[in-house]
């Protein structure tokens, strides 16, 4: 029995206890599903083993979106903890661990599969490629990542949450003051996925050098697939940082190491310097996949070439390398002198520069435009105002000495969350919308989606703004109530109302899904939007093998080329088409890596020194193992072709 | 699969093109890991606690062994990979081989090492340098722990199959491996055991 | 025989043997800690040059621009995180 005590969850609420139900509910509820519909096979041969980049991306949208719920329902509970003065909705130990989980599910688990779905997707298609450079490594990462969130994720139900907030600062994340094996889980949940993520890195770097079609030069990459680059750049030189920061996280809590103890030569603070390095890139992780969808999505929605292509891609590529010169400014009142801060103020208000400059051309691509209000257009034009006034409290909080004023307070809040919101997640959601008749032939209802973003953005606003003043004012971040007299009260009870406004916007979304599904028309073409770049070339949805001949193009523009200056893209005829296999490999792996973790949290060491002897095994047999892919006979493409409409010209 | 002849084995498949440029980039990302041990090394440098500084405890000898095993490894799997593209496998895996041997004699000597430190009270759990200090080897003797075992199946698959793209490919990507592995062991020697001694 | 031992590799790696033995020189002579360090800081970056360009054949494909760069790009993200995180956590705290 005292095996098992260990997995007992340390601070009990009948919340849990009923979320432990209905995962357990759920969870039976798909197995017993999957039997009777006998779908076990397809589910594994169509689905787990692929190594198809668009099966790949589908899955990473799938997971992000569940994740968006889950994050979703973590700030909901917050709003309405601290929706008045001392509410009893939440203990301060159980909403320690929802603002945790909701900055960790939110950042890695939505945010991140999020963009790297999208970009799955749609990467390979934009440049004209079978797939991507390295299949099996992309669906291993995929399974690494899925580990990762599945760890993360039962951390509440078996052991306890993480609660030290997701930057999970030392010595609060150290065993003394956390005691359960949450911030254990928090280590390897991000480890696994970490790997992974790095691993999609020289992935798509490789892919985007050296599979583009012929005739598209580096200059003559769609936007979007110019940030995929530059963001996995940076996901290649930031990523490493965090491995080490997690790794040495991990000794602390588990083999006694003191790096980040208060005594015996350690630093707590180095945790936040280290952490705070891999950050600051990851924020431009996620925003710069963003800006490369709302640069397509604008540029088609107003019938023009976007507006300074060049400039744009100077600046993401200063934005990358500016990303990993800032990161003091998030701990600007740790105690360094002024020559440090001031150095890093000025490097922190440089980067708005570049930005600002990707502001400009966006308004110039709409000037005089055409302009369509679709909804990704919607998202897209809300986003430049929104996002601009995240940018500039951005500015204040880079200035050192006022950040005094901010620092940790609800004023931080109300900035990252205006620019993460309409940058990142209104860049998701417009992509989805923009992108979904491309994955599934039928676009999502428009009547509805409208709706969602009105309730998305008058909720954000509402649920947002209020924050500025609160924190202005002296509300610190992360507490779990206030007294009646410090005012705050009827501020928060505004962000509430708009969380509430928020949360109906996702449940419309969730719906129109479900309703579009039913009932939208499935005869809308390949190019729904009259767009202008590749993706949009081949059918709809996309053949398993992207396109029957490989296209040539000689601009950033390839279809708009096609269809206005008959620019012929396939030339020749068709061949033969190699494809890759199929492969157990990586799920296998990566559920070994969810077991080691698992053990590894609990510190279970016989387990542990099994998984890792599986894991090596694994590797091992796939270098022994002589795979070649296969190949699609000319006929057999002839054929297809035929199904979905006849050949492209 | 297209074979281009004009072209050094490893490089002759648009494939293994790709996968030479997936390790640069791989190599890339290992540099930032060291570099991130490297900066945690020099923070906690002189943070001692209650236990021995670097001078106290380095020994010069089996650093220098190290050191010259390592290079003396380097320059044979260099010699592999010449050998490879003269098409001599049984050559190359004369070099291979003795890549392997040193690598593993380097392996014992820093294992030697780490027992010294246990001896002489430098454990992880000592002080944050000592902790920082063996967590920086460790993390180059794990790297060539895997190595030894990647390399001993690269020569288990040209036993087998000879010099094919494949093996010829896995055998180019595992030289920049074990290069780099003892660039960074340069750096190691220099700023941790000769700044250390200094 | 002497096809196997090319003259490249060979005096890359006796190069390689000197640089070591200049590098330990900081060992057993005495000197001052900044001409040591920049004697380190020379040596170890020469080797490391000499290992990537005349062992590694860095240069030696169409993919020459990629691989410098990340080359290029990693070490200089390398010592600004070295470099900031000493200012910011030790010679400025």
């Amino acid at each position: 029995m005292e095996f098992f005590e260990r997995f007992a969850i340390p601070h009990p609420d009948p919340m849990i206890y009923a979320s432990m139900v209905a995962i357990v509910l759920v969870s039976i509820a798909i197995v017993a599903g999957l039997t009777y519909f006998k779908k076990w096979g397809y589910l594994w041969d169509e689905w787990l083993t692929t190594t198809d980049h668009k099966r790949i991306g589908i899955m990473y949208l799938i997971s992000a979106l569940i994740m968006l719920f889950r994050g979703g329902a973590d700030a909901v509970m917050m709003r309405v903890q601290l929706s008045s003065p001392e509410m009893e909705f939440l203990n301060a130990q159980h909403y320690n661990e929802v603002f945790t989980t909701h900055g960790v599910v939110m950042i890695f688990f939505m945010a991140m599969p999020f963009v790297i779905g999208l970009m799955n997707y749609i990467v390979p298609l934009q440049i004209g490629a079978r797939d991507v450079a390295f299949p099996r490594l992309n669906a291993l990462s995929f399974w690494l990542f899925f580990a990762g969130a599945m760890l993360f994720n039962i951390s509440f139900v078996i052991g306890g949450s993480p609660d030290a907030g997701w930057t999970n600062y030392f010595p609060l994340a150290s065993n003394e003051f956390s005691q359960s094996v949450g911030v254990n889980y928090y280590m390897w949940a991000l480890q696994i996925s970490g790997i992974g993520t790095l691993m999609t890195g020289i992935n798509f770097i490789v892919t985007i050098f050296r599979m583009r079609a012929p005739g598209m030069k580096l200059m003559k990459m769609p936007l979007f697939t110019w940030s995929a680059l530059i963001t996995n750049v940076i996901i290649v030189f930031a990523f490493p940082v965090l491995t080490v920061a997690l790794l040495m996280g991990t000794f602390d809590r588990q083999f006694g190491t003191s790096f980040f103890a208060t005594g015996n030569g350690g630093m707590d603070m180095y945790w936040a310097n280290l952490f705070w390095v891999w950050g600051h890139p990851e924020v431009y992780i996620l925003i710069l996949p963003a800006f490369g969808i709302y640069s397509e999505i604008i540029s088609t929605f107003s019938e023009r070439n976007l507006y300074g292509y060049k400039s744009m891609v100077a600046s993401m590529v200063l934005i990358s390398l500016l990303s990993f010169f800032v990161w003091v400014h998030h701990f600007f009142t740790m105690g360094q002198g002024a020559l440090t801060n001031s150095i890093f103020s000025i490097t922190t208000m440089a980067i708005a520069i570049p930005t600002g400059i990707k502001i400009f051309n966006w308004l110039l691509t709409m000037w005089k435009g055409k302009i369509r209000f679709t909804v990704p257009m919607l998202y897209s034009v809300a986003f430049i105002p929104l996002f601009t006034v995240g940018g500039v409290t951005g500015v204040m909080l880079a200035m050192a000495s006022a950040d005094y004023q901010y620092h940790n307070t609800m004023f931080l809040v109300a900035h990252f969350h205006n620019t993460i919101i309409p940058g990142v997640v209104y860049a998701m959601l417009a992509g989805l919308t923009y992108w979904w008749p491309k994955m599934f032939g039928f676009i999502l209802n428009e009547r509805i989606g409208k709706w969602a973003f009105w309730f998305n953005v008058v909720g954000f606003v509402l649920a947002f703004f209020p924050m500025y003043i609160t924190g202005l004012d002296g509300q610190a971040r992360r507490m779990y109530t206030y007294s009646e007299s410090t005012g705050f009260g009827p501020l928060n009870m505004l962000s509430f109302a708009g969380a509430g406004l928020m949360a109906i916007a996702f449940i419309l979304i969730a719906y129109n899904i479900f309703y579009s599904i039913k009932n939208s028309p499935r005869n809308v073409g390949d190019d729904p939007w009259n767009a202008r770049s590749l993706e949009w070339a081949t059918h709809n949805p996309v053949p398993e093998y992207n396109f029957a001949i490989t296209p040539e193009v000689n601009s950033s523009q390839a279809l708009w080329d096609h269809k206005k200056k008959s620019h012929t893209l396939f030339k020749g005829k068709i061949d033969k088409i190699h494809m890759p296999n199929n492969s157990g490999i990586p799920i296998i792996m990566a559920g070994i890596l969810f077991v080691f973790g698992f053990s590894f949290v609990f510190s279970i060491w016989p387990a542990v020194i099994i998984a890792a002897i599986a894991f090596f095994s694994c590797m091992l047999y796939s270098s022994f193992e002589n795979d070649h892919g296969r190949y699609i006979s000319a006929e057999e493409v002839k054929e297809t072709e035929e199904k979905f409409g006849g050949a492209k010209k | 699969m297209k074979i281009d002849h004009s072209q050094p084995l490893e490089y002759s498949t648009h494939k293994n093109e790709m996968n030479i440029l997936g390790f640069w980039i791989f190599l890339g990302a290992e540099i930032m890991l060291f570099a991130t041990l490297f900066t945690s090394y020099f923070i906690y440098e002189n943070r001692v606690g209650n236990g021995p500084s670097g001078a106290e405890i380095f020994e010069i000898t089996p650093v220098l062994i190290e050191t010259v095993v390592l290079l003396t490894s380097s320059f044979t799997i260099g010699l592999a990979i010449n050998a490879m593209r003269l098409n001599r496998p049984k050559a190359m895996l004369w070099f291979l081989g003795i890549t392997l041997i040193l690598g593993a004699t380097f392996l014992s000597v820093e294992i030697y090492e780490f027992v010294h430190y246990y001896h002489v009270g430098a454990t992880l759990q000592t002080s944050a340098f000592t902790g920082i200090l063996l967590t920086t080897l460790g993390t180059h003797g794990a790297h060539v722990t895997f190595g030894l075992f990647w390399g001993i199946a690269i020569f288990l698959q040209i036993k087998k199959h000879g010099l094919t793209p494949e093996t010829a490919n896995k055998s180019f990507n595992y030289s920049l491996y074990w290069h780099f592995l003892d660039v960074m062991w340069i750096f190691i020697f220099s700023f941790i055991y000769l700044k250390g001694m200094m | 025989m002497k096809e196997l031992f090319p003259l490249k590799q060979v005096n890359g790696f006796v190069f390689s043997l000197l640089l070591t033995v200049v590098a330990l020189s900081v060992y057993f002579m005495d000197m001052s800690f900044s001409l040591g360090m920049t004697i380190l800081l020379v040596t170890a970056f020469i080797q490391a040059i000499v290992q990537f360009v005349l062992f590694m054949h860095a240069g030696e494909t169409d993919d020459k621009r990629t691989i410098y760069t990340t080359l290029y790009y990693s070490a200089l993200i390398a010592l600004v995180t070295i470099f900031g995180s000493l200012l910011a956590m030790v010679w400025d705290m």
